[in-house]
């Protein structure tokens, strides 16, 4: 990647950190010009889960990030928990199954190639990007080099949004990715209460209904807390 | 090389090597000051650093002997320090007793304490000052030009180290602040689903009960969810 043009993201993006301008959706658009890749979509991450989706370039990827948050597998948990980049280059026919769960309804939601980068910063680590092409590929080398820049770019960005955060706080632009997640949490505390297990415990039964009622997690939650359904 | 340039040489390396160790600013300044004693014969050296308000404090001296300290200390806002900290440039008095009106403080404390010259350089990076490297002579005359670069050297490599010593400090910060931050953000909403059931409330009425908890007792809302979610705390108890 040039370096001007990775002078001009840095720029554009101080720009819009103080206009107010989505930030995540731009880094993602970025990611997707620059790339070449069909869609692009950041995950924050904590303690090994996925916590919220920071941003998304199509609806493709916002289907990707909600069957991992869902699931709990996939190239960007991988890459978060191995600290390196996942490729996956052919979601249908793949050298070896990898996520049995996840790979079916990405294909079908139109994913063919899948690759995650872990976002960190030193020992921090914050979280994935994932990219996605539409088509079976590989990413060349200078895409691979591309994808760690940007992904360097992109953890800099969380870590410049939160030092601007009070004290104790997200920064609003973060506190928001985690926000629309927040039911899950709180059917997890339900849960976990009435079953009288751990609130992880708790969230794995969740996801697991999810999966096998095929329904959005959110759904479920929210059904949940409005105590229209009662897990066992 | 001379012996001059030997321990110049070795002045800058051992500066070096502290800023890649555990770093400590008040050894790591408190070794810059004894090294400016050797090598340009100074009386006594001190470094002062400069607070959000362009104070400026006392950080690090070459001995601990109390009139020094208070003298150096007499220059929170006149003197050879912060002139060199507001301006950027190099300070240097030759003859302290034809100072009086320079620094009508400073001036005649210094020359009762037994110094007759005092040069401060600043210490800056770029746009940045953080603060000045003060030399105090007991006797009268310039710091030979030579002096005057190696001096401002050193207090340039003093400041990089400060600096990057800075950054790394808030970049860990930043870093905690957001595992925590994020780890707290959904732990609240974890106690929320908790009390919701125990209480038989609704999400806002749960979260109301554990704010009120918090306050009464004085402590953290994410404190009182922690517990509540590892059961340490019961909802019934949140009253």
């Amino acid at each position: 990647m040039d370096p001007q043009r990775l002078a001009d993201l840095v720029q554009q993006l101080e720009h819009d950190r103080s206009n107010g301008t989505q930030v995540g959706a731009r880094l993602c658009e970025t990611c997707v010009e620059i790339l070449d890749v069909t869609g692009a979509g950041i995950m924050l991450m904590s303690e090994g889960e996925h916590r919220g989706t920071f941003g998304v370039s199509n609806d493709v990827i916002s289907v990707v990030e909600d069957l991992q948050f869902t699931l709990g597998e996939g190239p960007c948990i991988d890459a978060f928990t191995s600290d390196q980049p996942v490729c996956e280059p052919d979601l249908r026919n793949p050298a070896a199954v990898r996520w049995p769960a996840f790979s079916g309804p990405a294909v079908e939601a139109g994913v063919r190639a899948v690759f995650g980068f872990p976002l960190e910063s030193g020992t921090t680590r914050l979280g994935a990007l994932d990219l996605y092409l539409d088509e079976p590929g590989e990413l060349r080398p200078d895409q691979m080099s591309d994808a760690v820049a940007l992904a360097k770019v992109i953890s800099d960005t969380v870590l410049a949004l939160q030092a601007d955060a009070s004290p104790g706080a997200l920064a609003p632009e973060l506190d928001a990715s985690l926000h629309n997640r927040a039911v899950v949490h709180q059917a997890s505390g339900m849960l976990s209460s009435r079953l009288n297990i751990g609130v992880r415990d708790a969230l794995s039964r969740i996801r697991a209904y999810a999966y096998s009622d095929s329904r959005p997690i959110n759904d479920v939650a929210r059904d949940i807390v409005l105590r229209r359904l009662t897990l066992d | 090389m001379t012996t001059r340039e030997v321990m110049i040489t070795d002045t800058l390396v051992t500066l070096a090597d502290t800023m890649v160790r555990d770093f400590d600013v008040v050894e790591f300044l408190s070794l810059l000051s004894t090294r400016c004693v050797d090598l340009f014969g100074a009386g006594e050296a001190g470094l002062m650093l400069a607070d959000e308000s362009g104070r400026m404090h006392l950080t690090a001296s070459s001995s601990h002997e109390m009139r020094l300290l208070e003298l150096l200390e007499l220059q929170h806002d006149e003197g050879p320090c912060p002139d060199a900290f507001r301006t950027a440039m190099p300070v240097l008095c030759d003859d302290l007793s034809a100072a009086a009106d320079r620094w009508p403080t400073f001036a005649p404390e210094a020359v009762a304490a037994g110094f007759q010259s005092a040069h401060a350089l600043p210490m800056r990076l770029r746009d940045e000052v953080i603060g000045a490297l003060n030399l105090m002579s007991t006797h009268a005359g310039p710091l030979p030009p030579d002096d005057v670069a190696v001096a401002q050297a050193l207090a340039d490599v003093a400041t990089i180290g400060i600096l990057q010593h800075r950054a790394a400090q808030e970049s860990k910060l930043v870093k905690e602040q957001l595992t925590y931050a994020l780890n707290s953000r959904i732990s609240i909403e974890q106690a929320k689903g908790v009390v919701a059931h125990q209480l038989s409330l609704n999400m806002d009425e749960a979260f109301k009960a554990l704010r009120e908890y918090s306050r009464h007792h004085n402590q953290r809302l994410i404190r009182t969810a922690n517990d509540i979610v590892e059961r340490t705390l019961d909802a019934a108890d949140l009253g």
